[in-house]
């Protein structure tokens, strides 16, 4: 059986850079007998650009690839988001907002704070901003470190708003320059299976025949051409599951908004508001903001999303473009099918809600570089094991995100129709039954592929006014005494935040003078 | 507050300047930046010690005088009790300063700081002649700026070969002074002497040809005298 010497990364967006990337600079193909990395890119195809939110895990990422912190925030247009503010998911009044911030609640694991947050609900403001002090850094518009910092260290947790069309450039100049990989831009005309008796490696792909640098040949195939999924949809027929019946979300229409001045606050955090049918994002960059309203074309017509959001940008509205993207929720029943995986928008797409597009980019590049097969005898257990942690990825994600809808108060047809039970998993019915009685708690989320965290669960739940009924546990708050010592020391950390922390658009722009240091 | 006055031979020919009151500007500082020129000098009583500017984030080289903001361990019955009056206190109360505010464009001036108690009109030296000549005083105060202006160029020269070749390490230390009190020093930056220890005889060589060899070792040495400032701190407590 031939050992794994080159494989061929099928599509050049961030999906395929980062995926290139990351096995190239895990398997030193900088280096003679390190593998070879192909990645094919045609020039006609534009990529799409999804997501312009980052997880926290974006800087261990950029670190892995031996990026620059301060090369990619100069580079990619990009600032620090510190979580995401939601406004008018629950009630839909002026006032009603939570934060789902990337800091977990104060003495969590030490103490079940959202116990003791519950029973002095109404005197005291809301969960995320009694557990947690990144609520208020953000309403003040604070960066989450200083210039001191070193490079990719935090003082509070932050993931990045990044332009995602620079951000390719970036990552193709550095993983072009640096890690070794070979670029060939053309277009792939045809794809060839092995021709072979062995039933094991039958069918796999052989190679790809491009337009102009004949056939590329490799053992394992990476699938980064988008929503085309050239070669694991189109190719291998692998059938796409759509969830379109949990999440109702089909289309987006997105523009790009111009700051009023060069001075003007960049919020650290997306500001995420519930309308009529939807929800609009807002994402600030350091020279524009990116907005867009999501919404279900079942519940608005494009007039109507374009009357909501032409009132939440305001005058600007009239002379900006608006662009219309298709969204089509869902992902392939298998993402890694003899010796091709799909990563990217070839491997599925949920709504921007909670920026789960490039993290899974990162995760699967990750997972693929991590337990690459060294040959082809072992591939078919890697996929297997690949196959099951990516798809309960894919299901976490899909519950974690209807959670933000069906506990909302708001009476529109959108909103009334996301809590009808049938549309709920069946998965996340069971949560709720279990959250009835107590907070979420690590206990329920067991794989070490997790993707959502439970103190990500507690802020939403408690966010949209969730009560868990301690009644049959009150020995819950014995340690009554410990908890207070913990809000009393979220307060005095965000004293300290206010007092040592720079705005988010002053740090972006010392960045861009002095840049951070390594230590 | 620092009052910066361009200084000119008309306004300024009575002025006298008091320059043993120059050590009073470093009565509360425990961090005063060093020039890679002085550093022996420094050396011989205090810590060289490597921290981060706060408004740039960029690294600054210094003479340790304390452990704390505020604490000046050398500054004992209203006088500077070191044997070395760093140059950026000796300077006092005398700065460069460009004309164009925005870039350094524009032509340097020499100012001296109007709220400094060095200031006088009676004792002291005065800084021009009769004649509107300036005085030896005078052209020894500009001769230490200039010192200082040619040392930010060598120290940033040194701080970007550190950087550059990965040799600066945060400095992790936990003082336990004789009456039990604890300190963590945070922020503070020193050479990293294994990754010094192996670099190629080439990089050893280039640093050499630099004239930063001599530097990065009395940078080292001098984290020897962190000993004798915290016996400067046990003795402090104990009256």
């Amino acid at each position: 059986m031939s050992k794994l010497t080159k494989t061929v990364v099928v599509g050049g967006g961030i999906a395929g850079w980062l995926t290139a990337g990351c096995l190239a600079a895990k398997h030193h193909s900088h280096k003679a007998h390190g593998l070879k990395v192909v990645l094919i890119e045609s020039a006609n195809i534009p990529s799409v650009g999804v997501g312009e939110g980052t997880w926290p895990t974006m800087r261990n990422t950029l670190k892995a690839l031996g990026i620059s912190e301060t090369d990619f925030i100069k580079e990619c247009d990009a600032s620090f988001k510190q979580g995401a503010k939601f406004a008018k998911w629950c009630t839909g009044k002026e006032d009603d907002f939570y934060y789902h911030p990337l800091v977990l609640p104060q003495g969590f694991g030490k103490t079940d704070l959202a116990a003791h947050w519950l029973a002095k609900q109404g005197q005291v403001s809301s969960f995320s901003n009694e557990v947690c002090y990144q609520e208020a850094i953000c309403e003040q518009g604070l960066a989450p470190k200083t210039i001191r910092t070193p490079e990719f260290s935090d003082v509070a947790n932050y993931a990045y708003h990044l332009d995602s069309a620079k951000f390719a450039i970036f990552l193709q100049k550095h993983c072009q320059e640096k890690l070794g990989i070979t670029h060939i831009i053309d277009d792939v005309v045809a794809i060839n299976s092995v021709d072979t008796e062995h039933d094991s490696d039958k069918g796999d792909i052989s190679s790809v025949t491009t337009q102009n640098h004949g056939d590329i040949s490799g053992e394992l195939f990476v699938d980064c051409t988008g929503f085309s999924s050239l070669l694991l949809g189109k190719h291998f027929g692998i059938p796409f599951k759509s969830c379109s019946d949990t999440l109702f979300i089909d289309t987006a229409l997105a523009l790009q908004v111009p700051y009023d001045s060069d001075d003007s606050a960049i919020a650290s955090h997306t500001i995420s508001t519930g309308q009529e049918a939807g929800w609009i994002w807002d994402i600030g960059l350091q020279h524009r903001r990116g907005v867009g309203y999501v919404y279900s074309s079942q519940h608005s017509t494009e007039e109507e999303a374009k009357a909501v959001l032409a009132d939440y940008v305001g005058d600007k509205f009239s002379s900006l473009a608006v662009r219309k993207i298709p969204i089509v929720s869902g992902h392939r029943e298998k993402l890694w099918h003899k010796n091709c995986v799909a990563i990217g928008l070839s491997a599925g797409f949920l709504e921007p809600l909670e920026a789960s597009a490039l993290v899974m980019v990162e995760l699967a590049a990750q997972m693929v570089s991590e337990q690459l097969p060294q040959s082809r005898e072992v591939m078919d257990v890697v996929a297997k094991r690949f196959n099951e942690t990516a798809l309960y990825r894919w299901q976490k994600i899909i519950d974690f995100l209807k959670l933000h809808y069906i506990l909302s108060e708001r009476t529109e047809p959108f909103w009334a129709d996301n809590r009808d039970a049938e549309t709920i998993p069946q998965s996340l019915k069971e949560l709720m039954k279990l959250w009835q009685y107590r907070a979420p708690a690590d206990h329920d989320f067991t794989s070490n592929n997790e993707v959502f965290p439970a103190a990500s669960y507690q802020y939403i739940l408690y966010g949209m006014g969730f009560k868990s009924d301690y009644c049959h546990t009150p020995y819950i708050f014995d340690d009554k005494e410990f908890a207070e010592s913990q809000f009393v020391q979220n307060k005095k950390l965000i004293d300290k935040a206010f007092s040592t922390l720079p705005t988010n658009r002053e740090l972006l722009n010392k960045i861009k003078e002095f840049g951070f240091s390594r230590i | 507050m620092t009052q910066l006055v361009v200084i000119d031979n008309k306004n300024h020919l009575k002025l006298k300047i008091d320059s043993n009151k120059a050590e009073q500007h470093g009565a509360n500082l425990h961090l005063i930046p060093a020039v890679m020129s002085e550093f022996i000098n420094i050396a011989v009583q205090y810590p060289l010690v490597i921290t981060k500017n706060a408004d740039t984030g960029q690294f600054v080289i210094a003479a340790m005088l304390g452990f704390e903001a505020g604490e000046n361990l050398f500054w004992r019955e209203e006088q500077w009790q070191g044997l070395y009056l760093p140059l950026q206190i000796r300077r006092q109360p005398f700065f460069v300063s460009n004309t164009d505010k925005n870039s350094d464009k524009g032509d340097y001036v020499i100012c001296f700081d109007s709220n400094s108690p060095t200031i006088s009109h009676d004792d002291g030296q005065g800084l021009f002649d009769d004649n509107g000549e300036e005085s030896e005083y005078f052209q020894q105060a500009k001769s230490c700026l200039a010192q200082l202006l040619r040392g930010e160029v060598d120290n940033k020269r040194l701080l970007t070969h550190l950087e550059e070749m990965d040799l600066l390490q945060v400095m992790k230390m936990e003082i336990t002074f004789a009456n039990q009190q604890t300190t963590k020093l945070n922020g503070l930056y020193t050479i990293d002497q294994d990754k010094l220890a192996n670099l190629s005889a080439d990089r050893i060589a280039n640093l050499h040809s630099e004239g930063l060899l001599q530097a990065i070792y009395t940078l080292i040495t001098s984290l020897g005298q962190m000993h004798h400032l915290i016996d400067l701190k046990n003795k402090k407590c104990d009256c």
